[in-house]
């Protein structure tokens, strides 16, 4: 357990795109408490050593998503992660698959723009009020508890290494829980499929790993949509079957 | 057309993928040179029902989503690590997952996923021949490997993930199918298995080498086998 009166070292990642042509560490000595999450620890430093480091939080309860960082090359929420969970010096760094704003700060709308893109809940012609029952609304929810902190995305080497079509694993979860959804009429794995990269995800499950809500993006989310993918692309048989069920029942099973 | 067959990470000097390809190639190599004979009712797995079924269950391994990652991972380096340090992997590296040529088979898995139901019924023969081979039961410490070969062989191919799309994964709506609460049952059940997936596909792959070793080493004259209990009529 960690005295009061031991300190840690901080270094913190400084860089306002305005002024600086590059990004540099600055580092900081901090006093550990009992319990102390990396936030703590910045909050500390601007409130004694720097006002001027630009650092987002809200809930300091895991709840809101806005404080994810890199920490020591992890992705993680700043205030769910323990000091006396890591070593002798925390590096913080902002989530260098967003644009920048400043310090510690990123700019994630183009997943608010992601979100947009993607067909929205579409709901099959039965008569209201729906009754759904338990069992089938349960694998949907599962992604419901996604507080957009984009950590899967910024982890992604898809997202973060390469220039593909990509949307990443936050909005490949999104598409599922709505594809997944017994009200819902759309299949979304032909457009994620033809459109959306899909096929770009070599299933590495970095972004599973790092979800602090651990959502099992992969195995629930992009396999599930890979397997229903395959049935209407790749595999002759079920898209054969595929065919004839839409001739019989001649409706759109996009 | 061979670019269009060869994605990009395969032409990239890849010292690890040449070890791994050598591997494979001397192990199935050496598995068709130095076969396994019959040995007091032991029949060795990698021959069961005939060393001809190799390309698929290896297929069926290769395109499996939890060597993938693997091999994603520490072969390709596409990425080594999740940490965004020294994760090795970069824009300038070409990358085409599993987009283009070869890499497209992966979206077949499942027809290697049948091949392998259709192969996992002569485990349990060889299991029964291992106990009866001698007209009357004899149960061995041997039985007692291939019994847990079959069974972590079973799990691993029925915790896979295609199957489980099989199996009601693909359906939005169980309550509004024929027997849907048996089927989401059966889905829940195989989700739990699902979750350990990639530790059943490597205890099933090591295991099944220390069956094949076990069976070369009693070949071979060495007395490590024991009965355990055998009915004598
Ligand atoms: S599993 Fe797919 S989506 Fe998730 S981090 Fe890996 S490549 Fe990205
Ligand atoms: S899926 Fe998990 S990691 Fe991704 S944005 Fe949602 S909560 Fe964050
Ligand atoms: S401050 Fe809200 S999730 Fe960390």
């Amino acid at each position: 357990m960690l005295m009061e009166k031991n300190r840690i070292k901080i270094r913190i990642y400084r860089k306002d795109p305005e002024k600086d042509a590059k990004g540099y560490f600055q580092e900081f000595d901090v006093p550990v408490e009992e319990g102390m999450v990396v936030l703590d620890a910045v909050n500390y430093v601007t409130e004694h050593y720097d006002q001027t480091i630009a650092v987002r939080w809200n809930c300091k309860a895991a709840r809101c998503g806005s404080c994810a960082a890199e920490i020591n090359g992890m992705p993680k929420l700043m205030c769910k992660t323990r000091i006396d969970q890591l070593g002798g010096v925390v590096s913080i760094e902002p989530m260098h698959a967003f644009p920048l704003v400043k310090d510690l700060v990123t700019d994630v709308n183009e997943n608010y723009e992601t979100e947009r893109a993607m067909p929205e809940f579409t709901p099959k012609e039965e008569k209201e009020p729906w009754i759904i029952d338990e069992m089938d609304v349960l694998r949907s929810q599962e992604f419901r508890k996604c507080i957009e902190c984009f950590l899967c995305q910024d982890v992604c080497h898809v997202i973060r290494d390469h220039t593909t079509k990509y949307i990443g694993p936050r909005h490949v979860a999104k598409a599922a829980s709505l594809d997944m959804h017994p009200a819902d009429s759309l299949d979304r794995s032909k457009i994620l499929t033809e459109e959306k990269g899909l096929g770009y995800c070599n299933v590495t499950k970095c972004c599973q790993e790092v979800c602090p809500e651990h959502i099992k993006i992969t195995d629930n989310a992009i396999i599930p949509e890979k397997e229903r993918a395959a049935d209407g692309f790749y595999d002759p048989i079920m898209m054969l079957i595929g065919k004839i069920k839409k001739r019989k029942n001649g409706k759109n099973v996009e | 057309m061979l670019n269009k067959l060869i994605p990009k990470e395969l032409l990239e000097k890849n010292i690890r993928l040449y070890m791994f390809i050598i591997l494979l190639a001397v192990a199935a190599l050496m598995l068709v040179l130095f076969p396994v004979p019959e040995y007091k009712g032991y029949i060795d797995p990698f021959y069961s029902p005939t060393i001809l079924v190799l390309p698929f269950v290896g297929l069926y391994r290769l395109t499996c989503y939890a060597y993938r990652k693997d091999y994603n991972r520490h072969i390709f380096k596409h990425p080594i690590a999740c940490s965004v340090i020294g994760r090795l992997d970069d824009n300038k590296r070409g990358y085409t997952g599993e987009t283009s040529g070869i890499f497209k088979i992966e979206n077949l898995h499942r027809y290697f996923l049948y091949s392998a139901i259709a192969i996992l019924p002569f485990f349990y023969y060889d299991l029964y021949i291992s106990m009866f081979y001698t007209g009357s039961f004899v149960l061995r410490l041997g039985s007692l490997i291939l019994a847990t070969n079959a069974v972590l062989i079973t799990l691993y191919v029925f915790s896979c993930h295609s199957f489980r799309s099989l199996i009601g994964g693909r359906k939005d709506c169980f309550s509004c199918m024929h027997g849907g609460k048996s089927i989401k049952r059966v889905y829940d059940s195989q989700s739990k298995i699902n979750a350990h997936h990639e530790t059943l596909a490597w205890a099933s792959l090591i295991f099944i080498i220390f069956v094949d070793l076990y069976i070369r080493a009693l070949v071979a004259g060495i007395p490590i086998d024991h009965i355990i209990f055998a009915l004598v009529l």
